[in-house]
């Protein structure tokens, strides 16, 4: 597992006009995203996400630290960007322009021409579902259509690094779906994907790894299946009776829910499950299902940045 | 060669599409159509008073008007174009999605520079156009002169032009940079008052003086003197197909290269590390 994008103790101090109104927006940041998986980058309003995302690509500097990009540290040469596809943070486009003609526009900027270009746009446009609206002007874009042509932008030349800021704000629940199932093909096509993002769902969906920011500083981050600690059992029977409630409630397990005779229990991942097994074996009652659950990626979030709160206090 | 064409396709493309951009703008076609309006309906000038007896006077007054329109119009067209290409791009956050491509920050720079100068150049022409062919009609004879005004016009705009544009860069908007131009432009046309002022400074020998008499020398040597592109006497009083007398065009063309070099190479600094 070898790091495409590293970054070493960086640094970002935007410089107010007076003293003291300096903002410190990235504290040592020591970022390593994995070729090929998703990296879902989360945080707060203001944790700096946007702010590690526009040093990556050399829009501002760092003030101290490291970048290193496929292995290279001179991240604003041509040949890495060539490689590199990113959709800004809500998007602005020349707005005179049709949805197609911003795309030939971009595509020759990343040096495309000719029927290589003409094939990029129509695939990259028949990804994002803008075939029909390839003609109309920027200008009378929706909101979520401007956020599609964005995408299919940062998509133009094929690149092998896609660094995507807030993807999907703006778009409808369908459009949303679509969008995810383009990012996880493009893992499977061996892309590496840098997203940053609110969307606590969809990270969850789509992401291989995240990383949560708080204030400039990098609170967790790790594989998600290790980071959400799994929490608890739901099983479900049929054929409870009061007697078996409370005779159940001395192993730890909680009656859920109860309609009739099929109820849910919850225990605990650690509690002694076999015994729970055996005790509707012995009073033959149907088990319909077992649940394990997981922490979902919010109560994760919501209790990471919860103590980085506390210990900020 | 291979080297030298990819290094400039990128600028050739954004370019062209700030060519584009800038075409359509609003206060821009303002301009142009002022300005037309004020070369097409000065001709009238002297139908209106007595068709008939049209004098040498009415003539060389709608020329003065005429060039005198071509030379505000256009530069204030210039202005407010080298002043907006790039805070505009800033401030529509479009930079983004450019700089974030395969582009180096020099080769955006040209890129817009010589896409404000397509503009600039367009503009020229249709004016110079017009005026061009109302002289003609006027006088039967094919005002050569005035061809070659133009081509000394647009390198004094191209100076005009570099410097506003390196204002540009340092700024966020486009008002600090048209102020500057502006005074590029007023001093540039005024640097022999500089010159005076250092001779009569240099002549009471009172400290002051002498501070304002340096002031007014460094200015001196570091403005560029635009009064030099204009053979605005000429064309109001010369014959119109004469070659331009009193003027080097060589020595010209390639002064306004230099400051432009030199402008631009301001721009480039300010922006090479600028945060977007
Ligand atoms: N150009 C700037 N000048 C000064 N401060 C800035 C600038 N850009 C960002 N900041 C500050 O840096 C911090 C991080 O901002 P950043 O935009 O990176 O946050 P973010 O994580 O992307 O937030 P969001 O989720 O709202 O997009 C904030 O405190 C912000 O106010
Ligand atoms: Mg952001």
């Amino acid at each position: 597992m070898s790091a495409i994008i590293k970054t070493q103790r960086l640094n970002k101090i935007y410089e107010g006009a007076l003293r003291g109104q300096d903002v410190h927006a990235l504290k040592d940041l020591n970022l390593e995203i994995p070729e090929g998986q998703i990296f879902g980058y989360l945080g707060p309003n203001g944790s700096g996400k946007t702010t590690t995302v526009k040093m990556l690509l050399g829009l501002i500097f760092p003030t101290s630290g490291s970048i290193e990009i496929m292995g290279s540290k001179s991240i604003s040469s041509s040949t890495i960007k060539r490689n590199i596809g990113y959709l800004p943070e809500g998007a602005y486009y020349p707005d005179f322009l049709q949805g197609e003609e911003i795309l030939a526009y971009y595509g020759r900027l990343y040096g495309l021409k000719g029927k290589d270009l003409k094939r990029r746009i129509d695939e990259t446009l028949e990804m994002v579902g803008m075939q029909r609206a390839r003609k109309r002007l920027l200008r009378g874009y929706s909101k979520g259509m401007r956020q599609r042509i964005g995408l299919a932008q940062a998509l133009i030349s094929d690149p092998s690094i896609l660094i995507l800021d807030e993807p999907t704000t703006g778009l409808d629940p369908i459009a949303r779906k679509e969008i995810r199932d383009i990012l996880l093909r493009l893992r499977t096509e061996g892309k590496t994907l840098l997203i940053s993002s609110h969307e606590l769902l969809e990270v969850e969906m789509i992401c291989d790894r995240v990383g949560i920011l708080f204030d400039g500083v990098m609170q967790t981050v790790g594989a998600i299946d290790e980071l959400l600690i799994q929490r608890d059992m739901l099983i479900e029977v049929d054929g409870v009776t009061e007697n078996i409630v409370s005779e159940v409630a001395t192993y730890g397990v909680k009656l859920e829910d109860r309609i009739g005779t099929r109820s849910k229990f919850r225990m605990e991942a650690s509690s002694s499950m076999y015994d729970v097994f055996e005790l509707c074996k012995s009073k033959s009652l149907r088990i319909l299902s077992v649940t394990p659950r997981r922490e979902s990626l919010e109560e994760l979030f919501v209790r990471v940045i919860g103590a980085a709160e506390a210990a900020r206090r | 060669m291979n080297g030298i064409v990819s290094f400039f396709s990128g600028p050739a493309y954004i370019a062209l599409y700030t060519y584009r951009e800038g075409i359509r703008k609003k206060v821009l076609i303002g301009f142009l159509v002022l300005s037309l309006l004020v070369i097409f309906g000065s001709s009238f000038i002297s139908s209106f008073l007595d068709p008939s007896s049209e004098t040498d006077i009415d003539l060389k007054l709608i020329k003065d008007i005429c060039v005198t329109a071509i030379s505000i119009f256009g530069v204030l067209i210039t202005i407010y174009i080298s002043a907006s290409v790039v805070p505009g791009e800033v401030e529509s956050k479009v930079i983004y999605t450019i700089l974030s491509k395969p582009v180096r920050r020099i080769q955006y720079l040209l890129g817009k520079f010589l896409g404000a100068q397509m503009i600039i150049i367009v503009n020229l022409l249709l004016m110079g156009v017009l005026f061009f062919m109302a002289l003609y009609l006027r006088q039967g004879v094919m005002p050569t002169l005035l061809l070659w005004s133009l081509l000394l016009t647009y390198f004094e705009f191209l100076i005009v032009s570099a410097f506003t544009f390196a204002f540009s860069c340092a700024a966020t908007s486009p008002l600090v940079p048209t102020i500057g131009g502006l005074f590029i432009y007023i001093t540039g046309n005024l640097t022999e008052y500089l010159k005076d002022v250092e001779h009569r400074a240099g002549q009471t020998g009172q400290a002051l003086d002498k501070i304002i008499g340096d002031i007014a020398s460094a200015l001196h040597a570091i403005l560029p003197n635009l009064q030099n592109f204009s053979i605005k006497m000429q064309i109001i009083n010369g014959q119109p197909n004469d070659p331009p007398t009193d003027v080097l065009i060589p020595n010209l063309i390639l002064y306004g290269l230099v400051y432009c070099l030199a402008g631009f190479a301001c721009a480039y600094l300010v922006f090479w590390r600028k945060e977007v």
